[in-house]
């Protein structure tokens, strides 16, 4: 039996491609409405809270906190197995954007809740996917 | 809606194992034929069909939503067919319209049926869908989760705050296989009932979720009869009357789901539901609590106010949600218990429920038991939907 090995890129959507193009220029940018100034993530075509098409975008800090976490080591899906263990966490931005992310650059052990992370950007069949690293790692 | 309108009058189902020999049309015979049989109403008396959609499981979703059943099971006086599909909210979304095509004169009588048969799906094919199904293809799956990373995130938040300790979180797996060793329809039935300790010696799959805190996938399938519940005390059977629905939305996307949205989801539709039925939470007979996974009831036990803030793991821990236990909860073990069966699992907790209120649930048979708290959540938990049911209306 053969498994589908190919890693999965972004699924992207016509308005969330300036995302992916921040990424790639190392920028983790955010959409907001200029009507009612909401911050908005995931990108919308129209701001979820207003329903206005006039949207723009700010680059974020790439300052996080660790909000939960969990560490796989077995169970996940074949294209995956190479990299575990791995963690998978819910960041929340300093711009008060929650995401999904991978935290990297650590042992699993080391990471904690509300522990500080900052971005990072790492390749794969050429999108730029945000993970986060402990802040003030280099 | 919800208000007594409504009454299940008739229950089947098939143990719920790996059997690849039974085809889905097998089950299909199988439940809704013992269904009508314990309704005591005849074939032909049945107008309405609707199916909780099979996933991943394209073809006999196709058979059913396409009209099959009726015509395969000679139900001539059937009026409509449909099928219907919110992921584990489904059996409750059945049910609401069937109390739709009830209250408005579509059908008298109505079939609510599941079967799922997971054992000859391709293992690719039942990677490929559990990986994606309820998973954000943009903004979540390039991440590499799962189903069982999702509630490890949930859990561990829930550990840190709380201070659940690994092997309260444990005791959950060993209360809910108590209910299932006893229950003829589980995949466990028989089976010893795993401690805390070999809980805990379990691989861990994804922080905090051993091996043995996760689920078994099986095949399976159920069925009830639904009628307006004037017809239901006519009758004079036991009956499973309807009298509170209530229901919330979270998120679709797991990232975008607030903890705390959820939390107060879980309060605010058992409240309403209570509510609508006119009882308190201490005369609930029986929680049934439909979740999945094993981690999570902890949580609803504290959010539904059953056990105290932070005390969730711990009345685990004391055996009082096992068999024997003081907090019914549960009886057929939900999906660790029961085998996951996909959308399934909740339309077997529904009759569970009512086998319950209608005094046929054997060894497991809560005392007394004269209103059931049920809940059901779709997809990776979109929403939750609080039901209440009582063995009488007033």
């Amino acid at each position: 039996m053969e498994f589908e090995m190919t890693k999965p890129v972004p699924e992207t959507q016509p308005w969330s491609e300036r995302f992916w193009e921040g990424t790639k220029q190392g920028k983790l940018l955010i959409q907001v409405c200029k009507d009612c100034k909401s911050k908005i993530f995931y990108p919308r075509k129209f701001c979820p809270e207003c329903w206005s098409g006039n949207l723009d975008w700010i680059e974020a800090s790439g300052k996080a906190t660790v909000l939960t976490f969990s560490t796989a080591y077995s169970m996940v899906e074949p294209k995956f197995m190479d990299e575990l263990p791995y963690t998978i966490a819910y960041v929340d931005l300093e711009e008060g954007i929650r995401m999904m992310t991978r935290i990297v650059d650590c042992k699993p052990e080391d990471i904690s809740f509300d522990m500080n992370v900052e971005v990072l950007f790492h390749e794969r069949n050429g999108y730029f996917l945000p993970y986060f690293r402990p802040a003030g790692k280099k | 809606m919800s208000k007594g309108k409504i009454a299940i009058i008739g229950i089947g189902e098939v143990p719920t194992r790996n059997m690849p020999e039974r085809t889905h049309w097998d089950i299909i015979y199988d439940t809704c034929m013992e269904a009508v049989r314990d309704s005591g109403l005849h074939k032909n008396d049945i107008e309405g069909v609707i199916s909780v959609t099979p996933q991943a499981q394209p073809k006999i979703a196709a058979e059913l939503s396409f009209g099959k059943l009726p015509e395969e099971l000679g139900l001539k006086g059937c009026k409509d067919a449909v099928s219907v599909n919110a992921g584990g909210a489904s059996t409750s979304n059945a049910i609401r319209l069937a109390e739709e095509w009830v209250t408005t004169g579509v059908a008298k009588a109505v079939i609510v049926q599941h079967v799922t048969i997971h054992s000859t799906i391709p293992l690719m094919d039942q990677i490929n869908f559990f990986a994606k199904a309820g998973i954000d293809l943009q903004w979540e799956y390039p991440f590499g989760p799962t189903y069982n990373i999702i509630m490890g995130l949930m859990a561990n938040r829930y550990m840190h705050e709380s201070g659940c300790k690994p092997e309260e979180m444990a005791s959950v797996v060993t209360a809910l296989r108590s209910w299932a060793t006893k229950d003829p329809n589980s995949f466990f039935y028989g089976k010893d009932v795993p401690s805390v300790e070999k809980v805990l010696a379990s691989d861990m799959l994804n922080t905090p979720l051993h091996k043995r805190e996760s689920n078994v996938l099986g095949d399976g399938g159920c069925a009830m009869i639904i009628v307006s519940a004037r017809d239901a005390k006519k009758m004079k059977r036991p009956a499973a009357y309807k009298l509170g629905d209530s229901v919330r939305y979270f998120s679709g996307t797991c990232v975008m789901r607030d903890f705390s949205k959820v939390e107060e989801g879980f309060r605010v539709t058992a409240k309403e539901a209570l509510a609508q039925a006119g009882i308190t939470k201490e005369d609930v007979s029986l929680w049934n609590c439909y979740l999945a996974y094993p981690l999570a009831h902890p949580l609803i036990a504290e959010w539904l106010e059953v056990a105290p803030p932070g005390q969730g793991g711990k009345y685990f821990l004391e055996g009082r949600m096992s068999f024997g236990g003081n907090i019914p909860w549960s009886t057929i073990g939900d999906a660790p218990g029961r085998g996951h069966t996909g959308s399934g699992v909740s339309s077997a907790c529904y009759v569970e429920t009512a086998r319950q209120l209608m005094g046929k649930a054997g060894e497991r048979q809560v005392k007394n038991c004269k209103y059931v708290y049920q809940n059901a959540g779709g997809g990776s938990g979109f929403n939750n939907i609080a039901t209440i049911w009582g063995k009488e209306i007033k």
